[in-house]
């Protein structure tokens, strides 16, 4: 039934961004299902620039809906999320555009797809380039003056994930602010091929994602060991500190096994370099944090999966 | 870079967020879903719910503040708002500590270096002794004092060692008694002893200094509605019963103080009150918990100033600018069992009705549905009420109380009104004793 893909642009300038982020993608939940989400980024404002920077990801959806029946759920999801009709190209808590919708070209009753002068703009390209790579041409056109205004601000495992999740399902609840966490850290749990399917209950939510049967097949990581069904013990390794994250070299590679323990990478704070452990032998299944970009307590660094 | 949490984490935010600064806000594991997390541009989780491997700890804080490019550190009240080594470690990583300097902290968290200051300064402290040598040294040091005194432990704390004495005949049995206590609590007997304030009221003036010497006092608060572990419950301002002359003497002994140590950014001193004598006891190097009582009768964003002061800008006003216009009430509503001894609560809020109308202020982080962590402090929300005179501002703190419906944890609000509705509350004839000669005033007269 999902039969439509759907790319939506996701940018927030007003309060807590990365939260309003998170909030979003529960509500593009509900229109269909998330088969990616690129990192977050920081970017210069378009247009009027004597406002605040932007946050903008994009998103990646499986839709039952008509392209209207989609746009009019992004505008009832703005409103939900606290947008109020404001002028063009000044501060908003919440944007979300529809920037392509299968190989449609529609101009008409204030919808525009593909969205106009996407193509020319580095805060839909650069994200759009990480999650799907026939952008990245398009995006590397744009030049370096262009790019420079954009930065990563929080990396997003789930991008990585979604690559070899063939279908989601989500049930969701109104508690928006830990449920974006939530589905990042079993994006990061799904980012291994092996797992089927992960679900996280809390009293008066759950999630659950299922890896589709077809899906599994076609991923060329998963290659001889599709007929696995057993999902492996895995252990997510997190920063006991806050500071600058990076891995070490030579870089580990995701999907890469040993033996035994062994450094993945170190948590630059206050001038000491504190090492992080693969604690053991294993398959790294993900690489959860971006080289280079601070890490907070508790965050997922790296997902291992044992025996 | 806000180092706090719970209201005052959101006072900050809301100060920054008014002068157009960027805000970063810390957390621990246990506040992840905290309002003050969502009300910042940022935030970052700084270690697991103790506060010992969170809120205190240093190296994950400085490294938040620096992976953010944080300019300046605001660290509330609690937690290291008063730890001068934190305040030294901001600088040397080119953090602006808004607060007083790190050697002006350090000097005044030393009460008996804080009492020495504020003697040179020319304020009155409890006259008292040196250690005692003998019995006789005691004898001879309550003689000159007069009667009642208090002996207490050098090395003491919790009230160990400590002993009352009304009148000579009993200073013997209890300089024995106390020498032996703290020697056995602290393996150090030795003792002093100082003149008990009977039942005295606990008054402090609220200055700001800038980096160019110029300090102003914001008057006083009367803090004396207190539970009976001596922590503060009510306050209001201007202090109600104060004579002209003690309310000035006041005022000129914080501003003699605080002008011998230089000080920058807000302050409190802290004095005890009895009669016309008045006692420096502390000085809070920080801002106050009920700093709001007096920006309403002073209209002035106390917070605010913190931030243009650590920035380096004047005051620009001078004292006779400062003018006070009516009358102000804060009570703190904590989860806390007032039937159990005032035990903190924790747990879920599942219902929250907060007031508002004319002259009501509301600071809190709650929300209905929010948990309360047990690891933190168990203030929940202070309700201030300002009117033009203390009955017009009791009776909108009255009605504020009543209008207030917090469910799911045990709170202060009843006895918060039972404090309200007494006849000292309302004559302004109360001390630090309210609560302990009559802790259920109201509870018996209503059955």
């Amino acid at each position: 039934m999902h039969s439509h893909d759907a790319y939506v642009g996701i940018g927030s300038n007003v309060g807590n961004r990365l939260s309003t982020i998170e909030s979003a993608l529960v509500q593009l939940a509900k229109l269909g299902d998330i088969v990616a989400v690129s990192s977050v980024y920081r970017t210069r404002p378009w247009g009027r620039t004597d406002q605040p920077w932007f946050a903008n990801a994009v998103a990646r959806l499986r839709t039952p809906r008509s392209p209207f029946a989609l746009f009019r759920g992004l505008k009832d999801a703005e409103r939900l999320l606290g947008r109020e009709p404001g002028e063009r190209w000044g501060p908003r808590v919440i944007d979300l555009d529809l920037l392509l919708y299968d190989d449609l070209d529609v101009d008409e009753a204030g919808l525009v797809v593909p969205h106009a002068r996407m193509h020319e703009r580095a805060f839909v390209l650069v994200p759009l380039a990480e999650i799907d790579a026939r952008f990245d041409a398009l995006r590397d056109a744009l030049g370096a003056a262009n790019l420079s205004g954009v930065e990563l601000l929080a990396p997003a495992p789930i991008a990585r994930a979604a690559r070899a999740v063939g279908e989601s399902e989500t049930a969701m609840s109104d508690e928006v602010g830990t449920l974006g966490e939530r589905i990042r850290s079993l994006a990061a749990v799904f980012a291994d091929e092996e797992v089927v399917r992960a679900k996280i209950e809390r009293p008066g939510s759950e999630i659950e994602l299922r890896r589709s049967a077809n899906r599994q097949r076609s991923s060329p990581d998963s290659g001889g060991r599709s007929g696995s069904s057993e999902p492996g013990r895995l252990d997510t390794i997190k920063a006991d500190l806050v500071g600058i994250f990076h891995l070490s070299r030579p870089t580990p590679a995701q999907g890469e096994s040993f033996e035994s323990d062994r450094e993945l990478g170190y948590i630059e704070a206050l001038g000491i370099r504190t090492p992080v452990h693969s604690m053991g032998g294993g398959r790294l299944a993900s690489i959860a944090a971006s080289d280079g970009e601070p890490v907070e307590y508790g965050q997922p660094l790296f997902v291992m999966a044992r025996g | 870079m806000i180092a706090n949490r719970g209201e005052i984490a959101l006072r900050i935010n809301r100060a920054c967020q008014e002068l157009g600064v960027a805000t970063v806000a810390i957390f621990s594991e246990a506040d992840r879903d905290s309002m003050h997390v969502r009300q910042a541009d940022e935030a970052f989780c700084v270690g697991p719910g103790p506060a010992a491997r969170s809120y205190l700890n240093i190296p994950n804080i400085i490294s938040t503040a620096l992976v953010t490019h944080c300019d300046a550190v605001h660290p509330g009240y609690g937690f290291l708002a008063e730890n001068a080594r934190f305040a030294e470690i901001c600088a040397d990583h080119g953090l602006n500590f808004i607060g007083p300097r790190a050697r002006v902290i350090a000097l005044m968290g030393d009460k008996a270096t804080a009492k020495r200051l504020a003697r040179e300064a020319g304020a009155a402290t409890t006259p008292g002794s040196d250690i005692l040598a003998s019995v006789d040294a005691a004898q001879a040091a309550a003689t000159q004092i007069g009667y009642p005194i208090m002996l207490k432990a050098t090395a003491g704390g919790g009230g160990r060692g400590m002993r009352i004495v009304e009148e000579e005949s009993d200073l013997a049995r209890a300089y024995a008694g106390a020498t032996a206590e703290a020697e056995a609590s602290f393996k150090d007997g030795r003792v002093y002893l100082e003149k008990l304030i009977v039942a005295p009221r606990h008054v402090e003036v609220q200055v700001l200094g800038d980096e160019y010497g110029a300090i102003m006092h914001l008057g006083e608060r009367d803090c004396s509605v207190q539970k009976p572990s001596h922590q503060k419950l009510v306050e209001e301002t201007p202090a109600p019963n104060l004579s002209d002359e003690t309310r000035a003497k006041l005022h000129e002994m914080a501003l003699r103080v605080s002008r011998h140590v230089d000080y920058t950014n807000a302050g409190t001193l802290e004095f005890l009150v009895a009669g016309d004598d008045v006692y420096f006891m502390e000085m809070n190097t920080r801002i106050q918990v009920e700093h709001p009582v007096t920006e309403m009768v002073y209209n002035i964003d106390l917070v605010k100033e913190q931030i243009r002061i650590a920035a380096g800008e004047p005051l620009g006003y001078v004292q006779s600018d400062l003018i006070a216009r009516g009358h102000a009430i804060e009570c703190r509503i904590n989860a806390e069992d007032p039937e159990n001894n005032f035990a903190p609560a924790a747990g879920g809020v599942t219902k929250l009705v907060f007031p508002g109308g004319p002259g009501i202020r509301v600071d809190t982080h709650l929300y209905a549905g929010a948990t309360i962590p047990p690891y933190y402090d168990s203030m929940l929300a202070k309700i201030v009420a300002f009117g033009d005179t203390r009955s017009v501002a009791i009776a909108r703190m009255e009605r504020a109380l009543r209008e207030t419906q917090v469910e799911g944890i045990p709170t202060t609000i009843d006895v918060c009104l039972d404090i309200l509705t007494r006849p000292e509350f309302q004559g302004g004839r109360y001390d630090i004793e309210l609560l302990v000669r009559e802790p259920l005033l109201a509870r018996q007269t209503r059955q």
